[in-house]
């Protein structure tokens, strides 16, 4: 038996599912709408802007998810300030630790994207007016945000993955390509996100829905690739996910990947771009249900494996 | 062992460890214990003697045993091997599995009807060839003859003659022997005679033990003893809860005896008692049918008029117990104080006797029957004890009881909480009984002695005071002895002179130290004896008591325990220096006189040198013996010294004769009087078997005890209803009936649940999976368990056909933090002859998912 | 630091008696399971499982006991924390909760623990868990609250027959090489001595006498740490956000490329 099978699962559920998938969506929709800000014509604003709302909004209920997940909450702040000592902790070898700050950083970028850019939106809020929140709109600092931003936000949607990975549970610890998995299901879910979003507001030039299409529909398949790559990494050690766990996988595969590239492709926008959208969100929920608590479903009993 | 005396089986891993050591292990199932074994041999339940008897065949017809010089001088010195045996003995052999001298019972049925005798035994044809012959057909109350009673007939005692002159009456002529040992008569050639038909087959006919691992036993057994190696049992009450429990140990002592292995270190016979300190609950007795120091209980049944037809009836003339004058008189002044005078026999005549069986059952038979008016039920919980329905019908019959225990225990819960309430079969309204419970202090919250299983006093201290209003059970009996006497102290009456002339002056020196409590130094004191008229002088040992009344000393054996005020021996903590041997002498205080090998003087061989250097523990030096342990012989007395034709006690034996209690001196393989069933151990099958005995046409022990009762049925022989074998035991995370455990959440989260062990061969039978919910079914009751589906149970082939057996733990019932049925619904109040104890071993069920 | 020390496990000599589980309950005054209440597992003569957070000890049974019932074995086991010389669980802690101590032992300090539990999927022996009383992550302390004081361990102390011993690890280690030697004299060759040496994470300052494969105990044969991964999950990842950009901003481009070329700002569908 693979020596991950024994060992404890750390009873990361729902929370942490919401969390990966959320800060996946928020860190990709960043990178997306930094991209589209350098090449952006004035029909391309509106989408730029919801892509930093998004991951304005996706940080901060990834830190409240964070926290409400510990057991206990009132501590969080012992993961950034090392309580006896008062010294700041910071572990660089420790996702987890290292994610803190990450999470901490993406949320002041993406809240200084979100800033920079609601006078647009919204001119009559006063505060918009105030000259450091303009300055943020200009060319450089807005360039700044959207780079650094966009660093941190590919960081948040993959390092969720390696932290899964630094432990020694079955399926996280028996491959190095989760990060990559999450990071690029990630990417797809965000750019679903962004498409259904922009559909629904009737914002955005058919020329950067094309695009978002476009990117979604070449991440599927390299999504697929990841996770057939992923399967085949885990070795003995995918077999446990024969079983119902394998069916929802499958689901992931077919309804999640399979059907909406088959619906994106060549598909000029139009209703079938949105299905896909959809799809490709549950797919990637799925993922990381499937991920995160099938591995959970594995403790080493007296003597042998069983199951809780 | 590993099981119910895990901190005793530290030694004998210590000395698999660091000695190799081999270990043993015969048992039904295969336990904890086993797993530490080097041989586990698997038997049916109930089939020891069996089993042990092959190992004597084995060994008897053995070429090492035949030949090594060892064997033979230890035989011939220091057992009755070389003894002729009466004419008129008849064995097993001529009789098909019983003895000569079988009758019916002729009990006292009138008054007493509970003595359950099925037969009796008049054991005059058992004796020594010359003895005086036992008083025939003298009807027995089921005591334990700690020896054996001979003769006179005591109308020849009169009340101004000497207590000596007694003793000297009941001298008897040195036994005749036949020192080749080929005499048909002669001890060993019974024994040839009686063991033949226990061959390796017979054993697995029998047992169901595979053959080879009976073999594999028998050779480890006899190859680790001898001159340089000794073997040791140990056992409990796997082999005591049968029909015939004391024949087995009986037959296992007659073993050890062949092989040389008792009265030598590393060897003997070792009981492993039951609760902490039962073995001091037998010494200073709790026991019905003896007195202090395994005297016997003065008896309206036996010839115990007065105290010297008592002393004539119970003492012997050759050995140790003719001392029995001093000890019994010492035990009456400590009774009676000053008003046991030499004229009145020291108040012989206040002391209580018994009628009858009064052990456990019978007196919750005559519960059942109304004619017990109310119950002190003091650290005990009947409720769930054997046929525990019908012994809870007896208690529903009681005028009044009281409870004593830490916990509420079954036994004070029965009446609003019982299975046969709860389901509405019996109403708590018409129970008339009035249940008092007090709630006791724990060990720890009182001072006083353990004496474990090695006959070790131990002294604790209080460690913290009870809560509340918990008194220890000390407090309580002081109490309750005041009130008592103050309750008779007016009384004229005759029969009430005993509680008026008891002593009970327990008081302690600074009252305020234990308010309205007794000094447990002052009842030690009294236990180990003092100089009549002045208690500050104690008694350094029992050679020190008197029988004129100068010594005043309830337990010969605990005399010396406490030889001065400030020598409080038990509770002394000196071990050994490390890296030396010894007996760890200055370790608490073993009884008797802080011996811990008892007959060490067979470690020395007859003329007093060690038997080998690797087994030296007490020799004779010239002048004395000397040795790591306490001589359990006259110190001065020299190997050579003649036994006097017409001496008293010790005097009567030679200087080669260790075993002192015996009236010859000598080791008994054979018994010619103080058992009731037989002279010699037979296997016969349990009261409830599926199978007939395949050795005897006797199916069952020809005296044991069985109570007749509605409530009490049996099944026969091969009944159908009943195809399996059951047994009861103990799990090491529970305690007994279980209140000391199942209180306890971090015990019972170990065993939460009631189960039955089951092997996968009749699991698959019946169709019951891991865990399923099993009914268990006997004539008596019905329970429902978990099945826990082992391979460390293990269906027994016995000749051609196969016998299932299963096993259940007893711990639970109704109270507590995890509850289960109670496994004593299942079994029987049927009992062993000579002190009654149950067949909770060994009977039959059936079992049914569900 | 203080000299290393520890516990040598002889499985050979555990009875299954649990008396070193119920003594670390009592000392460290840790709840029962389900109160003590709850249904028996029907796994030998195991209720309790596995370690956890109210579970510091946990004593295994197996059964090997072939059909015909020659040669039956029922190994006992009394696991714990195995206090690593290289700890996956030190290594992980997020808040700093998890230190070492003089002792060379591994302990977890519950006031600073936030409950994150990623130690839990840190540790190769599956030895720590959640204790519902304080909600905090919990495993053998090794005592430490007794060794300050110059005690031994409760649970070593309870043992009725020497199979945990406790003391300095190097003697520990020559304690327990004879015995294995011994054991091999006696013919039993399966016996060997699981994390006496470097080879199982560094070390393991509780390590065990076994008769048979480590996975028969449930223990893991070749442990690793966690951050084994950290390497390569990250440059992969890494790679993968690089690949990621470029894809978002070369569509962009050939989105650009396009307009131009079809000469106007109108998209495709137009
Ligand atoms: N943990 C714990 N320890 C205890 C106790 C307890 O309740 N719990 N009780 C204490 C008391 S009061 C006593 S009396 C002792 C009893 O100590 P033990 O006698 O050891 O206790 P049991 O488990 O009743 O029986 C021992 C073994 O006898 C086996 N057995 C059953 N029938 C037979 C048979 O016919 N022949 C043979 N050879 N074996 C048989 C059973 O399978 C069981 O494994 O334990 C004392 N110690
Ligand atoms: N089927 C079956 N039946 C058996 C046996 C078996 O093996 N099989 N074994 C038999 C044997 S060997 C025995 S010893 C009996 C035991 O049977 P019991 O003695 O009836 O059962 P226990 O649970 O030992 O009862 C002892 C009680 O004393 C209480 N107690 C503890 N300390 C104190 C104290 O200091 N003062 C007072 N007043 N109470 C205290 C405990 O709480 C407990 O309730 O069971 C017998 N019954
Ligand atoms: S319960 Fe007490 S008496 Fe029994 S083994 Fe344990 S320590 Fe000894
Ligand atoms: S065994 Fe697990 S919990 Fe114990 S020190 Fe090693 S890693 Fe940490
Ligand atoms: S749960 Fe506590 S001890 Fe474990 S890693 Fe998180 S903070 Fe550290
Ligand atoms: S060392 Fe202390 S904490 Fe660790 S298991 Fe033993 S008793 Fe429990
Ligand atoms: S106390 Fe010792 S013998 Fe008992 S289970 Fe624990 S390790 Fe084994
Ligand atoms: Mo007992």
């Amino acid at each position: 038996m693979p020596d991950t099978f024994y060992t404890a699962a750390p009873h990361w559920t729902w929370y942490i599912v919401a969390y990966f998938f959320i800060g996946g969506i928020a860190g990709t929709a960043f990178l997306l709408a930094a991209s589209l800000h350098f090449f952006s014509r004035p029909g391309d604003r509106p989408l730029v802007r919801i892509g930093y709302y998004v991951a304005f909004v996706g940080a901060v209920l990834s830190g409240i998810l964070l926290i409400v997940d510990l057991n206990r909450p009132e501590r969080f702040w012992h993961m950034m300030i090392e309580s006896n000592t008062g010294r700041p902790m910071f572990k660089s070898w420790v996702p987890m630790s290292v994610g803190v700050w990450g999470v901490l950083l993406f949320g002041l970028f993406s809240f200084l994207a979100a800033l920079s850019v609601t006078g647009e939106d919204r001119p009559g809020w006063r505060f918009t007016r105030w000259a450091p929140v303009r300055a943020l709109g200009g060319r450089v600092p807005a360039a700044i945000i959207a780079v650094l931003g966009a660093l941190f936000g590919l960081f948040l949607a993959g390092y969720t993955g390696v932290l899964l990975s630094v432990t020694n549970r079955p399926i996280w610890a028996d491959s190095n390509l989760l990060g990559l998995l999450f990071l690029v299901s990630g990417a797809s879910t965000g750019a679903a996100t962004l498409y259904l979003l922009a559909r629904r507001r009737g914002v955005g030039t058919p020329a950067s829905l094309a695009w978002l299409s476009w990117f979604d529909e070449r991440v599927l398949v390299l999504e697929l690739l990841v996770l057939i790559a992923f399967l085949v990494s885990l070795g003995p050690v995918a077999e446990v996910l024969v079983g119902w766990w394998g069916v929802l996988l499958l689901g992931v595969v077919v309804a999640g990947i399979a059907v909406p590239l088959w619906l994106v492709h060549g598909s000029r926008g139009g209703h079938r771009a949105v299905q896909a959208a959809v799809l490709v969100l549950i797919g990637g929920f799925l993922l990381r249900v499937v991920v995160i608590l099938s591995s959970h479903d594995i403790y080493v009993w007296g003597s042998g494996v069983a199951r809780p | 062992m590993a099981e119910c005396h895990p901190v005793a089986f530290r030694w004998p891993m210590k000395a698999k460890v660091e000695h190799d050591a081999k270990l043993i292990h015969v048992d039904p199932r295969f336990t904890r214990t086993s797993a530490m074994c080097d041989i586990h041999a698997p038997i049916r339940a109930g089939t020891d003697i069996a089993f042990l008897g092959g190992l004597i065949n084995y060994v008897l017809n053995s070429e090492r045993w035949n030949s090594d010089p060892f064997f033979r001088e230890y035989l011939l010195n220091y057992t009755n091997a070389a003894t002729l045996v009466s004419r008129e003995f008849r064995g097993t052999e001529e009789l098909e599995g019983v003895f000569s001298g079988l009758m019916e019972y002729k009990g006292n049925e009138a008054d007493w009807p509970y003595d359950g005798f099925v037969g009796s035994y008049q054991s005059t044809t058992w004796q020594y060839e010359g003895w005086r012959p036992e008083e025939p057909g003298e009807p027995r109350g089921g005591e334990e003859l700690s020896q054996p009673t001979r003769v006179e007939p005591q109308a020849r005692t009169s009340p101004q003659e000497s207590f000596e002159s007694v003793i000297r009456s009941l001298r008897q002529p040195p036994p005749r022997r036949d020192e080749t040992l080929q005499h048909p008569r002669c001890v060993l050639q019974i024994l040839r005679r009686h063991f033949r038909r226990y061959t390796p087959e017979m054993v697995e006919q029998v047992t169901g033990c595979p053959p080879e691992t009976f073999l594999r036993v028998a050779e480890t057994v006899l190859a680790n003893s001898g001159r340089e190696r000794t073997t040791a049992w140990a056992y409990a009450v796997g082999w005591t809860q049968h029909t015939y429990g004391p024949q087995m140990i009986g037959c296992c002592a007659l073993l050890q005896l062949l092989l040389g292995n008792i009265g030598r270190p590393g060897g003997g016979i070792l009981a492993l008692r039951g609760h902490a300190s039962i073995q001091g609950s037998t010494d200073v007795p709790t026991l019905y049918h003896s007195i202090h120091g395994y005297m016997p209980a003065m008896s309206a049944l036996k010839s115990h008029e007065t105290l010297r037809q008592y002393l004539a009836t119970e003492a012997l003339g050759g050995g140790y117990w003719a001392n029995m004058p001093q000890f019994v008189v010492s035990y009456l002044k400590s009774m009676y104080g000053d008003a046991a005078t030499p004229e009145n026999d020291f108040g012989y005549d206040w002391h209580p006797k018994i009628t009858g069986d009064h052990s456990h059952m019978p007196v919750f038979l005559a519960m059942a029957d109304g004619r017990v008016k109310g119950m002190l039920c003091i650290g005990q919980n009947p409720a769930t004890s054997l046929n525990a329905s019908l012994e809870r019908a007896g208690m529903r019959r009681l005028e009044w009881l009281v409870v004593r225990d830490n916990f509420l225990t079954e036994s004070a819960t029965y009446w609003y909480n019982s299975p046969e309430v709860r389901e509405g079969t019996v109403s708590a309204a018409d129970i008339p009984t009035e249940v008092f419970f007090f709630p006791t202090a724990q060990v720890a919250e009182s001072e006083g002695s353990f004496t474990n299983t090695q006959r070790m006093l131990q002294w604790h201290f209080k460690a913290a005071d009870p809560p509340g209003q918990c008194r220890d059970d000390l407090w309580f009996t002081y109490q309750l002895g005041l009130r008592l006497k103050r309750l008779y102290a007016g009384s004229p009456l005759e029969r009430d002179q005993g509680i008026r002339n008891l002593v009970w002056d327990y008081e302690p020196d600074h009252p305020e130290s234990i308010p309205g409590g007794a000094d447990p130094r002052k009842i030690l004191r009294e236990i180990a004896g003092y100089r009549t008229g002045d208690p500050s002088r104690h008694l350094e040992g029992p050679h020190e008591l008197r029988d004129d009344g100068s010594t005043t000393c309830a337990s010969w054996i605990y005399c010396g325990a406490f030889p001065a005020p400030d020598e409080l021996l038990p509770a002394s903590r000196e071990p050994d220096p490390p890296d030396t041997i010894g007996a760890h002498l200055r370790w608490g205080w073993a009884w008797p006189a802080n011996r811990r090998v008892i007959y060490n003087r067979a470690s020395a061989d007859p003329s007093g040198r060690p038997w080998s250097e690797r087994k030296r523990w007490v020799w004779w030096d010239g002048k004395e013996w000397v040795g790591y342990d306490i001589p359990d012989f006259p110190n001065r007395k020299s190997p050579d010294a003649p036994a006097e034709p017409r001496g008293l006690g010790l005097d009567a034996h030679s200087g080669r004769q260790p075993f002192i209690l015996k009236p010859d001196g000598v080791g008994w393989l054979f018994n010619p009087a103080g058992l009731l069933d037989g002279p010699l151990p037979t296997h016969y099958e349990p009261m409830e078997s599926p199978v007939r005995n395949a050795l005897y046409k006797q199916q069952t022990s020809p005296v044991l005890k069985y109570w007749k009762h509605a409530a009490n049925q049996t099944a026969v022989v091969g009944d159908e209803r009943f195809p399996y074998v059951i047994t009861t035991y103990r799990l090491t995370e529970h305690y007994l009936a279980g209140a000391m455990s199942r209180w306890n959440p971090w015990l019972t989260e170990l065993m939460p649940e009631l189960f039955i062990e089951l092997s996968p061969e009749l699991a698959a039978e019946k169709g019951i999976g891991n865990t399923d919910w099993v009914r268990i079914e006997t004539p008596r009751g019905s329970i429902r368990a978990k099945a826990l589906v082992t391979r460390r149970m293990r269906p027994f082939r016995l000749g051609d056909r196969v016998v299932h057996q299963v096993g259940m733990p007893w711990h639970w019932g109704w109270e507590g933090v995890v509850t289960g049925d109670v496994v004593n619904e299942l079994t029987a109040l049927v009992g062993d002859p000579n002190v009654s104890i149950h067949e909770g071993k060994a009977f039959v069920c059936n079992v049914e998912k569900g | 630091m203080a000299e290393a020390m520890g516990f040598y496990t002889d499985t050979t000599v555990c009875i299954g008696c649990k008396a070193c589980e119920v003594a670390c309950k009592s000392w460290n005054q840790l709840p029962a399971g389900g109160g003590g209440d709850w249904p028996m597992t029907g796994d030998s003569y195991d209720n309790t499982r596995r370690l956890d957070g109210i579970h510091w000890r946990h004593v295994k049974f197996i059964e090997q006991i072939p059909e015909d019932r020659s040669e039956g074995r029922w190994l006992m086991m009394s696991d714990v924390c195995k206090h690593c010389v290289q700890a996956g669980c030190l290594e992980v802690c997020p808040t700093g909760a998890i230190i070492r101590t003089e002792f060379d032992t591994v302990v977890i300090q519950s006031d600073a623990c936030n409950g994150c539990r990623l130690c839990i999927a840190a540790c190769p022996f599956g030895v720590i868990d959640i204790n519902p009383a304080s909600n905090t992550a919990q495993k053998c302390t090794l005592c430490y609250d007794r060794m300050q004081a110059g005690l031994e361990p409760a649970c070593s102390k309870a043992c009725p027959t020497d199979s945990i011993r406790f003391g300095p690890i190097a003697e520990m280690r020559k304690m327990a090489e004879a015995r294995v030697q011994q054991l091999h004299a006696l013919g039993e060759k399966r016996a060997y001595l699981y994390g006496a040496d470097e080879k199982i994470v560094g070390g393991l300052n509780s390590f065990y006498l076994l008769v048979d494969e480590p996975e028969v105990y449930g223990l893991p044969r070749d442990p690793k740490l966690p951050s084994r991964n950290l390497l390569p999950s990250s440059l992969i990842s890494a790679a993968g956000a690089v690949l990621l950009s470029l894809l978002a901003l070369a569509g962009l481009r050939k989105q650009r490329m396009d307009e131009r070329a079809a000469g106007d700002g109108a998209g495709p569908d137009a």
